[in-house]
């Protein structure tokens, strides 16, 4: 994946073909991390504790929801892509890259979630065939991540 | 940080009409006086083996609008103390910059100051 040139808001890529296919993978998986997976805090202190809680994943549900349904326009949007002999343009704003970014991430974070959240050691285990595709999904969307966060912050 | 610049969704919540004491505000936030009065609750980001350095940074610079070098700051905090104490503020603003955080999928609550 490499970043071809940027306006400031406007970010063209271009993907090799098995880039193209695991950004896809990637995102038709969204969202994995549950929105009651978080909580407000850890010693409840706080007033009206359990009331705020139930806002919170609210409020967690409705961005997923949007972002979701961002995701699903983006994958039907069959004209976005630009077929070239090495594989894949695609013109991203910065906005775009922003969701992208969180979406990716989301995918990444259940992967792990999905794992039973170990520690890095742990996540470097050979793989199983009950793993393999959860690590793949993170490395997957570690890569995507990293390339978005290098556009947006201009580094290499 | 100006609420209403977000543009993001935001749900009021209940506050108690309880006495908070002023805790001691880190020097950005008591440029604003209006937050500094109502302080009480840290917003606190934890560290996790998940989210990766560069992404913790580029989510402290999008939800409080700081600069790269702080933003770093606080993202080293995280994975070398287990935790960083981003803000100070009252209820409100606590919970809304915890939903934020929470949004990127980051490991954040919000915790009464105890000082």
């Amino acid at each position: 994946m490499k970043l071809l040139s940027f306006t400031g808001e406007q970010f063209e890529f271009e993907l090799n073909h098995e880039e193209h296919a695991l950004l896809f993978h990637v995102l038709q998986q969204y969202p994995l991390v549950p929105a009651t997976h978080y909580r407000l805090s850890q010693t409840a202190e706080i007033p009206h504790a359990k009331e705020n809680q139930r806002l919170l994943e609210e409020s967690l549900q409705t961005h997923r929801a949007a972002h979701q349904q961002l995701v699903q326009v983006f994958l039907r949007d069959a004209g976005r892509f630009v077929a070239v002999a090495a594989g894949q343009r695609v013109m991203f704003t910065r906005t775009e890259i922003e969701w992208l970014l969180q979406v990716v991430n989301d995918v990444r974070v259940g992967s792990w979630l999905a794992l039973g959240s170990p520690d890095a050691a742990a996540e470097n285990r050979r793989p199983t065939k009950k793993t393999a595709p959860h690590l793949m999904n993170m490395e997957v969307a570690g890569f995507f991540e990293m390339n978005f966060i290098n556009a947006l912050t201009g580094d290499e | 940080m100006n609420l209403a610049d977000t543009g993001q969704t935001y749900y009021y919540i209940h506050v108690s009409a309880t006495t908070e004491v002023l805790p001691e505000i880190e020097q950005e936030y008591l440029a604003d006086s209006s937050t500094a009065l109502e302080s009480g609750y840290l917003v606190i980001c934890w560290d996790d083996p998940v989210n990766l350095m560069q992404y913790v940074t580029h989510v402290f610079q999008t939800v409080f609008g700081w600069n790269r070098q702080k933003a770093e700051r606080h993202m080293l905090e995280v994975h070398q103390q287990g935790k960083s104490v981003l803000a100070r503020e009252g209820l409100e603003k606590a919970e809304f910059f915890v939903h934020q955080l929470q949004k990127y999928n980051l490991h954040a609550t919000l915790e009464r100051d105890a000082k």
